[in-house]
């Protein structure tokens, strides 16, 4: 099966001061359609650096990052918003959402964007993930009048209304109580299951890690172990 | 509803307008202030201007001859025409009857504008102008005065009525009509006497005996008593921006200056609202926008509160100008192509503040927008 994500030797180099700081050292990494990966690691194992870069939002140092068979680093800043337009669906840890939008506002946003300017035509997906999400009763809503999972819930509706080839998803639970987690986290799983989206999720919970059928370590930088979990 | 008016309705341009009201109150406020200026201001010029240009028209002879340095429609008081220069033109060939005005001018009554006032001599004057006295009768000594119909109506003049000039209160005692030269008339020697210019006066009226000929008497006048200005009433009109020295200018530098504070408030208010979302625009990009997308949502914001902001100046004007008309002896005309002006200044103001904080907006780096606290 072709990867749908690929990266090759990628390395970023940040310089603090007179400091080279070495954020990834040649990473490889393959993903293929419809997996649940999730990155684990410390802080400052150069996992969100990796996140940030799959998402086009940087541009790594050396090395090659393919999207569903588009290099990212042969593209211009403006072709990689683009990319992240039409392939990528981003969830992040403090949710992000617009705060002056209801929930659905914050859907036909996405929408809108994803359109470049029209609005979708077709309401079943939408109806689909609101269903899957449970958001049905919660579109009128500000982010606001909302609690955090349901915000998040929000936040992963937006990310996935438009089909997108990897949701890539930075610690989504680390805002929120374990039971709200759990409830987060079981959406993406059943995401991934019943409509085979592909998500690379970064968290340093355990717990969270393990609702990913692999799990990929990572330690200054580069990866060191790659397993798929047995319960999944 | 249908999705595309639900979606205009909750876009991200309209919500941030409702959501952040003291910013949005404040920017409408800017640019209302600079419609207001170029409304009330270019339709104060253009009002004085035409009142008087109609007035001077109304005065029935075809040349206005004067000094040098002096014009019938600049707002000072000089009597430096000798008298005898009536007596000179009378003789010209073509020139049918001359009358001497002198012209004194005085702060109006609220202290804004001004206010003239015509010595006459009356008998010459209504000769040639047409002047009657609809009420009351002709001034008969120095302390009295007749005014026009607009006059009396508008500072609430009868008959009998005291009307301040020089500093002294005169007495009503006719209202003319039509319309000519200044609301306030009095004796020629009376005004004379009051600004001590004997046997002077400020230009003199002169009708031609064929309408179809004023140029050649024009051109007659100019050889026989030269360097003096020999002007034909018709031509006033055409001439009026430049008969008041600067008006030009001083239009300009109220648009100009209405374009720079509408542009800065608007850049000021959409500039504080780019910090304030720092994070928000981090997340557009994270979605895909454009740069373009980035810059079409604050430019749009921006273009919907100025036109808040000129709805609500253009009416503040229109209301203010019709105080000032009932409440001043100032003039107001509106034109629509100045209302337009002010509305393009307007919109094009704001859309033009707006520019550098939506560039700015734009070009900001997406992982340290998403991590802008």
């Amino acid at each position: 099966m072709d990867e749908i994500l690929l990266t090759e030797n990628l390395t970023m180099t940040y310089r603090v001061g007179k400091v080279d700081v070495h954020a990834l050292r040649g990473l490889n990494l393959s993903v293929n359609p419809g997996e649940f990966v999730s990155i684990m690691g410390p802080s400052g194992c150069g996992k969100s650096t990796l996140l940030h870069i799959l998402g086009g939002l940087l541009q790594p140092t050396s090395g090659r990052v393919i999207i569903g068979g588009e290099d990212l680093t042969t593209l211009s800043d403006a072709e990689r918003t683009d990319l992240r337009r039409r392939k990528i669906g981003f969830v992040f840890q403090r949710f992000n959402l617009f705060p002056t939008l209801s929930a659905e506002g914050n859907l036909k946003i996405a929408e809108h964007i994803h359109g470049k300017g029209k609005p979708s035509r077709d309401n079943r997906m939408r109806l689909e993930v609101l269903k899957l999400l449970q958001l049905e009763n919660k579109m009128r809503h500000k982010p606001l009048e909302l609690s955090g999972g349901e915000q998040q819930r929000v936040a992963i509706a937006r990310a996935v209304i438009n089909r997108p080839a990897i949701i890539l998803a930075d610690e989504p639970t680390g805002n929120l109580d374990s039971e709200n987690s759990k409830i987060v986290l079981d959406m993406l799983s059943r995401l991934n299951r019943e409509l085979g989206q592909t998500i690379v999720m970064i968290t340093h919970n355990p717990e969270a890690a393990a609702v990913a059928r692999r799990t990929i370590e990572m330690r200054d930088g580069t990866i060191v172990k790659d397993y798929l979990n047995a319960s999944n | 509803m249908t999705l595309e008016t639900s979606y205009f309705m909750d876009s991200l341009v309209f919500s941030n307008i409702r959501q952040r009201p003291t910013r949005t109150i404040i920017s409408v406020s800017g640019v209302a202030l600079g419609v207001i200026l170029v409304i009330l201001n270019t339709g104060l010029v253009r009002g004085m201007l035409n009142d008087r240009i109609r007035r001077e028209r109304g005065i029935g002879a075809e040349i206005q001859f004067t000094r040098k340095g002096s014009s019938m429609l600049s707002p000072s008081s000089v009597m430096s025409l000798d008298l005898r220069y009536g007596d000179r033109l009378r003789q010209i060939d073509g020139v049918s009857q001359v009358s001497p005005v002198g012209r004194y001018v005085q702060t109006g009554k609220s202290g804004l504008g001004f206010e003239q006032v015509d010595g006459i001599i009356f008998e010459s004057y209504a000769s040639i102008s047409g002047l009657k006295v609809v009420k009351g009768r002709v001034f008969q000594n120095d302390s009295e005065v007749i005014v026009d119909e607009f006059k009396a109506r508008q500072s609430n003049l009868s008959i009998g009525g005291e009307i301040q000039v020089f500093g002294k209160q005169l007495k009503v005692v006719g209202i003319y009509a039509p319309e000519s030269g200044a609301r306030i008339k009095m004796d020629l020697s009376a005004l004379q006497t009051f600004l001590a210019a004997e046997n002077k006066c400020t230009f003199i009226m002169v009708k031609v005996s064929d309408p179809d000929k004023q140029e050649e008497v024009q051109k007659r006048i100019n050889s026989e008593l030269p360097g003096n200005v020999v002007v034909l009433t018709r031509d006033i009109a055409t001439g009026f921006g430049r008969s008041i020295p600067g008006i030009d200018g001083f239009v300009n530098a109220v648009l100009t200056l209405s374009v720079i504070v509408s542009s800065l408030v608007i850049l000021l208010a959409m500039y504080t609202t780019i910090t304030e979302r720092t994070r928000e625009i981090g997340v557009l990009k994270s979605l895909g926008a454009s740069k373009s997308y980035i810059i079409g949502v604050i430019e749009k914001e921006a273009i919907v509160i100025s036109m808040i902001g000129v709805a609500i100046g253009l009416l503040i004007a229109l209301v203010a100008g019709w105080a000032i008309e009932h409440g001043t002896t100032l003039q107001l005309e509106f034109h629509w192509t100045w209302i337009l002006t002010a509305i393009l200044i307007g919109i094009g103001a704001g859309a033009i503040g707006a520019l550098y904080p939506a560039v700015r907006a734009a070009n900001q780096d997406p992982v340290k927008a998403l991590a802008y606290e």
